[in-house]
Protein backbone atom coordinates (compact mmCIF):
# COMPACT_ATOMS: atom_id res chain seq x y z
CA UNK A 1 0.00 0.00 0.00
CA UNK A 2 1.47 3.21 -0.96
CA UNK A 3 0.72 6.29 0.80
CA UNK A 4 1.21 9.96 -0.08
CA UNK A 5 1.03 12.83 2.18
CA UNK A 6 0.31 16.22 0.83
CA UNK A 7 0.93 18.98 2.97
CA UNK A 8 -0.78 21.48 0.79
CA UNK A 9 -4.18 19.72 0.65
CA UNK A 10 -5.41 21.85 3.80
CA UNK A 11 -6.25 17.81 4.78
CA UNK A 12 -4.88 17.06 8.61
CA UNK A 13 -2.08 14.63 8.28
CA UNK A 14 -3.96 11.48 9.80
CA UNK A 15 -7.46 12.51 8.15
CA UNK A 16 -4.84 11.71 4.49
CA UNK A 17 -3.72 8.52 6.17
CA UNK A 18 -7.38 7.47 7.19
CA UNK A 19 -9.07 8.40 3.60
CA UNK A 20 -5.94 6.81 1.32
CA UNK A 21 -6.72 3.57 3.54
CA UNK A 22 -10.48 3.26 2.99
CA UNK A 23 -9.52 4.33 -0.94
CA UNK A 24 -7.32 1.59 -0.91
CA UNK A 25 -9.83 -0.71 0.87
CA UNK A 26 -13.04 0.37 -1.89
CA UNK A 27 -10.71 -0.09 -4.85
CA UNK A 28 -9.57 -3.26 -3.56
CA UNK A 29 -5.70 -2.48 -3.88
CA UNK A 30 -6.17 -3.79 0.11
CA UNK A 31 -8.03 -7.04 1.08
CA UNK A 32 -9.72 -8.46 3.89
CA UNK A 33 -7.42 -9.71 6.32
CA UNK A 34 -4.14 -8.03 4.88
CA UNK A 35 -2.06 -6.34 7.51
CA UNK A 36 -1.42 -2.67 7.31
CA UNK A 37 2.50 -1.15 8.58
CA UNK A 38 3.10 -1.07 12.00
CA UNK A 39 2.57 2.54 13.24
CA UNK A 40 6.56 2.69 13.58
CA UNK A 41 6.95 1.66 9.82
CA UNK A 42 4.60 3.81 8.61
CA UNK A 43 5.95 6.49 10.84
CA UNK A 44 9.06 6.38 9.23
CA UNK A 45 7.93 5.70 5.80
CA UNK A 46 6.14 8.77 5.84
CA UNK A 47 8.69 10.35 8.06
CA UNK A 48 5.33 11.66 9.99
CA UNK A 49 5.05 11.69 13.61
CA UNK A 50 3.91 8.39 15.61
CA UNK A 51 1.21 10.20 17.53
CA UNK A 52 -0.11 11.39 13.77
CA UNK A 53 0.42 7.44 13.08
CA UNK A 54 -1.19 5.58 15.63
CA UNK A 55 -4.37 8.39 15.73
CA UNK A 56 -5.00 7.53 11.93
CA UNK A 57 -4.88 3.67 12.97
CA UNK A 58 -7.39 4.22 15.90
CA UNK A 59 -9.97 6.36 13.89
CA UNK A 60 -9.81 3.97 10.78
CA UNK A 61 -10.59 1.32 14.13
CA UNK A 62 -13.16 3.64 15.14
CA UNK A 63 -14.89 3.48 12.39
CA UNK A 64 -14.50 -0.78 11.87
CA UNK A 65 -12.34 -0.46 8.83
CA UNK A 66 -9.09 -2.14 10.22
CA UNK A 67 -9.13 -4.42 13.87
CA UNK A 68 -5.88 -3.92 16.02
CA UNK A 69 -5.26 -7.77 17.03
CA UNK A 70 -3.77 -7.01 20.19
CA UNK A 71 0.28 -7.27 19.94
CA UNK A 72 -0.12 -8.28 16.50
CA UNK A 73 -1.10 -5.31 14.13
CA UNK A 74 -3.59 -3.92 12.04
CA UNK A 75 -5.60 -5.95 9.68
CA UNK A 76 -8.18 -4.85 7.12
CA UNK A 77 -11.56 -5.53 8.45
CA UNK A 78 -14.35 -7.03 5.65
CA UNK A 79 -16.32 -4.16 4.55
CA UNK A 80 -19.53 -5.06 5.82
CA UNK A 81 -18.07 -4.66 9.47
CA UNK A 82 -18.93 -0.94 9.81
CA UNK A 83 -20.38 -0.31 12.74
CA UNK A 84 -21.61 3.38 11.26
CA UNK A 85 -25.81 3.35 11.08
CA UNK A 86 -26.76 3.51 7.47
CA UNK A 87 -28.54 6.90 8.23
CA UNK A 88 -25.55 8.50 9.33
CA UNK A 89 -23.26 6.62 6.36
CA UNK A 90 -25.51 8.50 4.16
CA UNK A 91 -25.15 11.81 5.62
CA UNK A 92 -21.51 12.00 5.64
CA UNK A 93 -22.00 10.91 1.83
CA UNK A 94 -24.29 13.66 1.24
CA UNK A 95 -22.06 16.37 2.66
CA UNK A 96 -19.76 15.20 0.55
CA UNK A 97 -21.52 15.42 -2.60
CA UNK A 98 -22.73 19.32 -1.76
CA UNK A 99 -19.27 20.02 -2.02
CA UNK A 100 -19.04 18.75 -5.06
CA UNK A 101 -22.31 20.42 -6.43
CA UNK A 102 -21.30 23.70 -5.11
CA UNK A 103 -17.94 22.85 -7.19
CA UNK A 104 -19.71 22.14 -10.17
CA UNK A 105 -22.20 25.46 -9.78
CA UNK A 106 -19.08 27.52 -9.84
CA UNK A 107 -17.45 26.04 -12.64
CA UNK A 108 -20.57 26.29 -14.21
CA UNK A 109 -20.84 22.60 -15.40
CA UNK A 110 -24.85 21.81 -15.91
CA UNK A 111 -26.44 19.78 -13.95
CA UNK A 112 -26.82 16.79 -16.76
CA UNK A 113 -23.13 16.91 -17.48
CA UNK A 114 -22.16 16.59 -14.00
CA UNK A 115 -24.44 13.70 -13.40
CA UNK A 116 -22.82 11.83 -16.35
CA UNK A 117 -19.35 12.56 -15.10
CA UNK A 118 -20.66 11.03 -11.91
CA UNK A 119 -21.71 7.77 -14.13
CA UNK A 120 -18.28 7.97 -15.82
CA UNK A 121 -16.28 8.25 -12.91
CA UNK A 122 -18.53 5.45 -11.13
CA UNK A 123 -17.57 3.20 -14.16
CA UNK A 124 -14.16 3.49 -14.15
CA UNK A 125 -13.46 3.40 -10.39
CA UNK A 126 -15.63 -0.26 -10.83
CA UNK A 127 -13.31 -0.78 -14.21
CA UNK A 128 -10.39 -0.84 -11.51
CA UNK A 129 -11.94 -2.79 -9.00
CA UNK A 130 -12.64 -5.61 -11.19
CA UNK A 131 -9.08 -5.14 -12.20
CA UNK A 132 -7.81 -5.69 -8.72
CA UNK A 133 -9.90 -8.46 -8.41
CA UNK A 134 -8.07 -10.82 -11.30
CA UNK A 135 -4.79 -10.32 -9.67
CA UNK A 136 -3.55 -12.78 -7.35
CA UNK B 1 0.65 16.15 36.57
CA UNK B 2 3.66 16.07 34.82
CA UNK B 3 5.10 19.50 34.49
CA UNK B 4 5.40 20.63 30.98
CA UNK B 5 9.01 19.61 29.35
CA UNK B 6 9.52 23.52 28.64
CA UNK B 7 7.77 26.80 29.83
CA UNK B 8 9.20 29.86 28.65
CA UNK B 9 7.48 33.34 30.03
CA UNK B 10 8.16 36.82 29.10
CA UNK B 11 11.60 35.90 28.52
CA UNK B 12 14.15 39.09 28.04
CA UNK B 13 17.65 39.13 26.70
CA UNK B 14 19.43 42.00 25.44
CA UNK B 15 23.42 41.84 24.17
CA UNK B 16 24.68 44.82 24.76
CA UNK B 17 22.14 47.64 23.87
CA UNK B 18 20.77 45.16 21.01
CA UNK B 19 17.40 43.48 22.81
CA UNK B 20 17.51 39.99 21.34
CA UNK B 21 14.23 38.71 23.19
CA UNK B 22 11.45 40.87 24.01
CA UNK B 23 9.04 39.02 25.79
CA UNK B 24 9.07 35.52 24.85
CA UNK B 25 6.54 32.96 25.97
CA UNK B 26 6.11 29.35 24.86
CA UNK B 27 4.94 25.88 25.93
CA UNK B 28 6.17 22.61 25.05
CA UNK B 29 4.11 19.74 26.29
CA UNK B 30 5.75 16.07 27.00
CA UNK B 31 5.81 14.14 23.96
CA UNK B 32 5.35 17.29 21.94
CA UNK B 33 7.44 17.42 18.89
CA UNK B 34 7.83 21.17 18.97
CA UNK B 35 9.08 23.58 15.78
CA UNK B 36 11.06 26.64 16.28
CA UNK B 37 10.78 28.65 13.17
CA UNK B 38 12.70 32.28 12.27
CA UNK B 39 15.10 34.09 10.01
CA UNK B 40 18.57 34.33 11.50
CA UNK B 41 19.01 36.79 13.97
CA UNK B 42 15.90 36.45 15.52
CA UNK B 43 16.52 35.62 18.65
CA UNK B 44 16.55 31.39 18.58
CA UNK B 45 19.65 30.28 19.24
CA UNK B 46 19.64 33.01 22.09
CA UNK B 47 16.39 31.21 23.26
CA UNK B 48 18.40 28.03 23.33
CA UNK B 49 21.14 29.12 25.14
CA UNK B 50 19.01 29.91 28.34
CA UNK B 51 17.56 26.03 27.83
CA UNK B 52 20.87 25.03 28.15
CA UNK B 53 22.30 27.45 30.89
CA UNK B 54 24.64 29.22 28.70
CA UNK B 55 23.31 32.35 28.54
CA UNK B 56 21.24 33.94 31.71
CA UNK B 57 18.28 35.97 30.59
CA UNK B 58 18.12 39.56 31.98
CA UNK B 59 14.33 39.17 32.75
CA UNK B 60 11.79 36.49 32.65
CA UNK B 61 11.62 32.64 33.09
CA UNK B 62 12.72 29.53 31.86
CA UNK B 63 11.50 25.99 33.05
CA UNK B 64 13.02 22.64 32.12
CA UNK B 65 10.58 19.66 33.59
CA UNK B 66 9.77 22.59 35.68
CA UNK B 67 12.87 23.26 36.92
CA UNK B 68 14.95 25.87 36.44
CA UNK B 69 18.16 25.20 34.32
CA UNK B 70 20.31 27.57 36.46
CA UNK B 71 19.45 26.18 39.85
CA UNK B 72 19.07 22.62 38.71
CA UNK B 73 21.44 22.43 36.06
CA UNK B 74 22.57 19.19 36.59
CA UNK B 75 19.43 17.56 36.93
CA UNK B 76 17.87 19.33 33.38
CA UNK B 77 21.06 18.46 31.59
CA UNK B 78 20.74 14.64 32.60
CA UNK B 79 17.50 14.55 31.57
CA UNK B 80 18.08 16.43 28.36
CA UNK B 81 20.26 15.98 25.06
CA UNK B 82 21.24 18.43 22.14
CA UNK B 83 22.31 18.22 19.20
CA UNK B 84 23.94 21.12 17.70
CA UNK B 85 24.40 22.08 14.22
CA UNK B 86 28.41 21.90 14.62
CA UNK B 87 28.98 18.97 16.64
CA UNK B 88 32.84 18.46 17.90
CA UNK B 89 34.66 15.77 19.82
CA UNK B 90 38.16 15.47 20.90
CA UNK B 91 40.15 14.29 18.07
CA UNK B 92 42.18 12.24 19.34
CA UNK B 93 39.42 9.76 20.72
CA UNK B 94 37.98 6.97 18.27
CA UNK B 95 34.08 6.99 17.96
CA UNK B 96 33.93 4.09 20.45
CA UNK B 97 35.67 6.44 23.35
CA UNK B 98 33.85 9.36 22.68
CA UNK B 99 30.43 7.60 23.08
CA UNK B 100 31.93 5.84 26.31
CA UNK B 101 33.26 9.67 27.18
CA UNK B 102 29.60 11.19 27.19
CA UNK B 103 28.03 7.86 28.44
CA UNK B 104 30.12 8.19 31.90
CA UNK B 105 28.15 11.32 31.98
CA UNK B 106 25.03 10.18 31.90
CA UNK B 107 22.35 8.22 34.25
CA UNK B 108 21.29 6.11 31.73
CA UNK B 109 22.76 4.98 28.07
CA UNK B 110 21.15 1.81 26.30
CA UNK B 111 23.67 -0.22 24.53
CA UNK B 112 21.50 -1.46 22.57
CA UNK B 113 19.89 1.38 20.87
CA UNK B 114 24.25 2.36 20.48
CA UNK B 115 24.74 -0.43 19.32
CA UNK B 116 21.80 -0.56 16.31
CA UNK B 117 22.36 3.47 15.35
CA UNK B 118 26.50 2.63 14.97
CA UNK B 119 25.15 -0.50 12.18
CA UNK B 120 22.43 1.63 10.93
CA UNK B 121 24.73 4.67 10.18
CA UNK B 122 27.90 1.93 9.55
CA UNK B 123 30.05 4.27 11.99
CA UNK B 124 33.47 2.30 12.74
CA UNK B 125 33.62 2.21 16.62
CA UNK B 126 37.65 2.06 16.09
CA UNK B 127 37.07 4.86 13.78
CA UNK B 128 39.12 8.44 14.84
CA UNK B 129 36.53 11.09 15.23
CA UNK B 130 38.64 13.52 13.92
CA UNK B 131 38.56 11.54 10.61
CA UNK B 132 34.52 11.84 10.78
CA UNK B 133 32.84 13.84 8.03
CA UNK B 134 30.06 16.53 8.72
CA UNK B 135 27.59 13.74 7.91
CA UNK B 136 29.31 11.05 10.31
CA UNK B 137 29.73 14.05 13.00
CA UNK B 138 25.66 14.62 13.49
CA UNK B 139 25.14 10.69 13.18
CA UNK B 140 27.27 9.92 15.96
CA UNK B 141 26.21 12.90 18.46
CA UNK B 142 22.54 11.80 17.13
CA UNK B 143 23.55 8.33 18.37
CA UNK B 144 24.92 9.45 21.58
CA UNK B 145 21.56 11.56 22.60
CA UNK B 146 19.25 8.75 21.88
CA UNK B 147 21.21 6.18 23.90
CA UNK B 148 21.22 8.51 26.43
CA UNK B 149 17.20 7.90 26.57
CA UNK B 150 16.60 11.85 27.30
CA UNK B 151 13.11 13.03 28.16
CA UNK B 152 14.43 16.28 25.52
CA UNK B 153 15.74 16.00 22.89
CA UNK B 154 16.97 19.76 21.43
CA UNK B 155 18.00 20.45 18.13
CA UNK B 156 19.76 23.19 16.55
CA UNK B 157 19.83 23.05 12.75
CA UNK B 158 20.72 19.77 13.16
CA UNK B 159 20.34 18.65 9.61
CA UNK B 160 21.85 22.11 7.63
CA UNK B 161 24.68 20.84 5.67
CA UNK B 162 23.95 17.58 5.26
CA UNK B 163 22.98 15.32 2.18
CA UNK B 164 19.42 14.48 1.55
CA UNK B 165 19.40 11.07 2.40
CA UNK B 166 21.54 11.94 5.50
CA UNK B 167 19.02 14.64 6.15
CA UNK B 168 16.20 11.77 5.82
CA UNK B 169 17.89 9.15 7.51
CA UNK B 170 17.96 11.67 10.51
CA UNK B 171 14.27 12.09 10.51
CA UNK B 172 13.39 8.51 10.66
CA UNK B 173 16.16 7.92 13.17
CA UNK B 174 14.30 10.40 15.57
CA UNK B 175 10.65 8.58 14.30
CA UNK B 176 11.87 5.18 15.40
CA UNK B 177 14.69 5.26 17.34
CA UNK B 178 14.25 8.13 19.79
CA UNK B 179 10.18 7.78 19.66
CA UNK B 180 10.44 4.18 20.23
CA UNK B 181 9.95 3.83 24.26
CA UNK B 182 7.19 6.04 25.83
CA UNK B 183 6.25 7.75 23.40
CA UNK B 184 4.23 10.48 25.46
CA UNK B 185 7.17 11.52 27.17
CA UNK B 186 9.73 11.82 24.47
CA UNK B 187 9.60 15.50 23.55
CA UNK B 188 11.39 17.08 20.74
CA UNK B 189 12.69 21.12 20.06
CA UNK B 190 13.51 21.37 16.62
CA UNK B 191 14.82 24.78 15.64
CA UNK B 192 15.75 24.82 12.03
CA UNK B 193 15.07 26.24 8.60
CA UNK B 194 15.00 23.22 7.00
CA UNK B 195 11.42 23.34 7.35
CA UNK B 196 10.20 21.25 4.51
CA UNK B 197 12.39 18.06 5.74
CA UNK B 198 10.29 18.09 9.37
CA UNK B 199 6.99 19.47 8.59
CA UNK B 200 5.89 15.53 9.41
CA UNK B 201 7.16 15.52 12.54
CA UNK B 202 5.94 18.97 14.15
CA UNK B 203 3.07 18.90 16.03
CA UNK B 204 3.14 22.55 17.31
CA UNK B 205 5.38 25.62 16.24
CA UNK B 206 6.26 29.10 17.26
CA UNK B 207 7.64 31.75 14.54
CA UNK B 208 9.87 33.94 15.98
CA UNK B 209 10.48 37.34 14.71
CA UNK B 210 12.60 40.27 16.09
CA UNK B 211 12.89 38.29 20.03
CA UNK B 212 8.68 37.88 19.82
CA UNK B 213 6.64 35.04 18.97
CA UNK B 214 4.88 36.00 16.03
CA UNK B 215 2.81 32.61 15.58
CA UNK B 216 2.40 29.82 17.99
CA UNK B 217 -0.08 27.11 16.33
CA UNK B 218 -0.60 23.15 16.01
CA UNK B 219 0.63 22.20 12.60
CA UNK B 220 -2.83 20.91 10.64
CA UNK B 221 -4.45 23.89 11.84
CA UNK B 222 -2.03 26.69 10.30
CA UNK B 223 -1.68 24.62 7.32
CA UNK B 224 -5.81 24.10 7.21
CA UNK B 225 -6.16 28.39 8.14
CA UNK B 226 -3.59 29.58 5.45
CA UNK B 227 -4.70 29.34 2.30
CA UNK B 228 -3.48 30.60 -1.21
CA UNK B 229 -6.09 30.89 -3.80
CA UNK B 230 -5.05 31.97 -7.43
CA UNK B 231 -7.50 33.31 -9.96
CA UNK B 232 -7.78 34.03 -13.29
CA UNK B 233 -10.03 36.37 -15.17
CA UNK B 234 -11.62 37.21 -18.54
CA UNK B 235 -10.76 41.12 -18.20
CA UNK B 236 -8.94 42.77 -15.20
CA UNK B 237 -8.55 41.43 -11.86
CA UNK B 238 -10.34 42.98 -9.55
CA UNK B 239 -8.39 45.72 -7.19
CA UNK B 240 -6.81 44.79 -3.73
CA UNK B 241 -9.74 47.00 -2.08
CA UNK B 242 -11.91 44.22 -2.90
CA UNK B 243 -10.04 41.73 -1.06
CA UNK B 244 -9.68 43.64 3.00
CA UNK B 245 -8.65 40.41 5.56
CA UNK B 246 -6.31 38.84 3.13
CA UNK B 247 -2.52 38.60 4.35
CA UNK B 248 -1.29 39.30 0.72
CA UNK B 249 -2.35 40.15 -2.47
CA UNK B 250 -0.86 40.19 -5.60
CA UNK B 251 -1.77 40.87 -9.32
CA UNK B 252 -0.11 39.92 -12.47
CA UNK B 253 -1.77 40.89 -16.04
CA UNK B 254 -5.41 38.82 -15.74
CA UNK B 255 -4.06 36.62 -12.73
CA UNK B 256 -4.83 37.17 -8.96
CA UNK B 257 -3.23 35.57 -5.89
CA UNK B 258 -4.54 35.83 -2.45
CA UNK B 259 -2.74 34.57 0.89
CA UNK B 260 -5.28 34.53 3.78
CA UNK B 261 -4.89 32.96 7.25
CA UNK B 262 -8.21 32.46 8.98
CA UNK B 263 -11.78 33.76 6.93
CA UNK B 264 -10.71 32.05 3.74
CA UNK B 265 -14.19 30.72 2.83
CA UNK B 266 -15.56 34.41 3.34
CA UNK B 267 -12.59 35.87 0.93
CA UNK B 268 -13.10 32.65 -1.72
CA UNK B 269 -16.53 33.72 -2.15
CA UNK B 270 -16.04 37.33 -2.41
CA UNK B 271 -13.58 36.29 -5.08
CA UNK B 272 -15.53 34.00 -6.43
CA UNK B 273 -18.31 36.61 -6.91
CA UNK B 274 -16.36 38.28 -9.47
CA UNK B 275 -16.75 35.59 -11.69
CA UNK B 276 -13.53 34.65 -12.35
CA UNK B 277 -12.93 31.86 -15.11
CA UNK B 278 -11.02 29.75 -13.13
CA UNK B 279 -9.88 29.31 -9.07
CA UNK B 280 -7.11 27.20 -7.23
CA UNK B 281 -6.81 26.80 -4.13
CA UNK B 282 -4.12 25.05 -1.62
CA UNK B 283 -3.12 25.38 2.08
CA UNK B 284 0.20 26.93 2.73
CA UNK B 285 3.28 24.68 4.08
CA UNK B 286 4.77 25.35 7.31
CA UNK B 287 7.41 26.96 5.22
CA UNK B 288 5.14 28.70 3.33
CA UNK B 289 3.39 29.96 6.37
CA UNK B 290 6.74 30.69 7.75
CA UNK B 291 7.80 33.21 4.82
CA UNK B 292 4.03 34.63 5.09
CA UNK B 293 4.19 35.61 8.33
CA UNK B 294 8.11 37.20 8.61
CA UNK B 295 8.61 37.64 5.23
CA UNK B 296 8.60 41.15 3.28
CA UNK B 297 4.82 42.06 3.23
CA UNK B 298 3.59 42.22 -0.21
CA UNK B 299 1.87 45.27 -1.10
Amino acid sequence: MMLHINFKSGVPVYLQIVQQVKAAAAAGTLRPGEALPSVRALAEELRINRNTAARAYAELESEGVVENRHGAGCYLRAQTASPLRHAVRSERLASELDAVIVQAHHLQIPDAELLSLLRERLAAFRGRQSGNDRTP
Amino acid sequence: MIPPAIQIQDLVHRYGRHEALHGLSLTVEPGCCYGFFGRNGAGKTTTLKCLLNLLRPQAGSVRVFGLDPRRDEAEVKSRLAYVPDFVAFYPWMSVRETLDYQASFRPRWNRDIEARLLARFQLDPAAPTSGLSKGQRTQLALAGAIASEPELLVLDEPTSGLDPLVRREFIRTIIGAYQEVAPGRRTVFVSTHLIAEFEGLIDRFTILDQGRAVLTADADEARTKFRRFRARFEGDPPPASAFSGAKSFRREGRDLELVVNGDGDAILERLRSHRPASIETESLSLEEIVVATVGDPVV
